[in-house]
């Protein structure tokens, strides 16, 4: 399991997951990804799911954890690239809104409020 | 039946990726679609991470086992431990109830179970264990004849 975080202009961090999001992943990674998140004046995080290759009901948890972080900043959440599998698992935990059909960079306009065309 | 596994390792979070590994390897010879393949390591991982966490309370002591076994293109896999068992299995089984929300466990684990497989049923009593079984039917592709 890996990650990278990227923040754009402090407000968007981009959390893109590399290889398989199960309990024991979540275990090594959920703390620090949250004490990174909490710093500075985040708004909304954006979950990259494109090379992550496998995900149980831990990744639900880990993604509502941090939902529940940003509620007090009244902070968004968007998903992007969910295998099918892992569409499914969303939808069933009642995630389905936040998945957005769209680029990483598409995503971070939206998240700054610039509307393409 | 055509073929058959067992598998066991201690109630450590490192095993959930070997229990996964195993399996897909075992389910390898009926060229499963990615998407069935993954659905089907899904379940595996939510029943043996809850072994481990709710069974055993992650001692590194117990023993999770998983027995698998192919007929035809069904799968049937056990997963067991004798640890704590579930006092309420009606509870446990509601979409989003955990009795670990301290540790962030979404309680989604068997309605994702019993959603991606075919048939399943679990078994458990406070202090002798619990045993999660179900079973999954792939659709191979099977390569056209060439006369």
């Amino acid at each position: 399991m890996n990650y990278e975080i990227n923040m754009h202009l402090d407000t968007i961090a981009v959390i893109r997951l590399y290889g398989e999001l199960d309990h024991h992943a979540t275990e090594q990674i959920r703390d620090q990804i949250s004490r990174t998140i909490l710093q500075g004046s985040l708004k909304t995080i954006i979950w990259n799911l494109e090379k992550l290759n496998f995900m149980d009901s831990s990744g639900v948890g880990l993604i509502l954890g941090r939902m529940r972080e940003l509620r007090a900043v009244n902070g968004q959440t968007i998903i992007l690239n969910p295998s099918n599998t892992m569409k499914k698992i969303f939808q069933f935990s009642g995630l389905s809104a936040y998945m957005m059909e769209k680029k990483e960079e598409e995503a971070i306009m939206h998240a700054r409020g610039i509307v393409n065309g | 039946m055509d073929n058959e596994m067992t598998l066991s390792f201690l109630a450590v979070s490192e095993n959930e990726s070997l229990a996964r590994m195993a399996v897909t390897s075992f389910v390898a010879q009926l060229d499963p679609t990615i998407d069935e393949l993954s659905e089907f390591k899904t379940i595996v991982s939510e029943a043996v991470s809850n072994a481990i966490i709710h069974g055993y309370d992650e001692d590194g002591k117990g023993l999770v086992t998983v027995h698998a076994v192919r007929e035809g293109d069904v799968i049937s896999v056990a997963v067991k431990d004798e640890g704590n068992g579930i006092p309420d299995l009606k509870k446990a089984m509601e979409p989003l109830y955990t009795s670990k929300a301290e540790m962030e466990r979404s309680g989604m684990g068997f309605t994702i179970m019993e959603s991606f497989s075919d048939n399943l049923q679990v078994e458990s009593e406070p202090g002798v264990g619990t045993v999660v079984t179900f079973s999954k039917k792939f659709h191979t592709v099977k390569m056209p004849q060439i006369s």
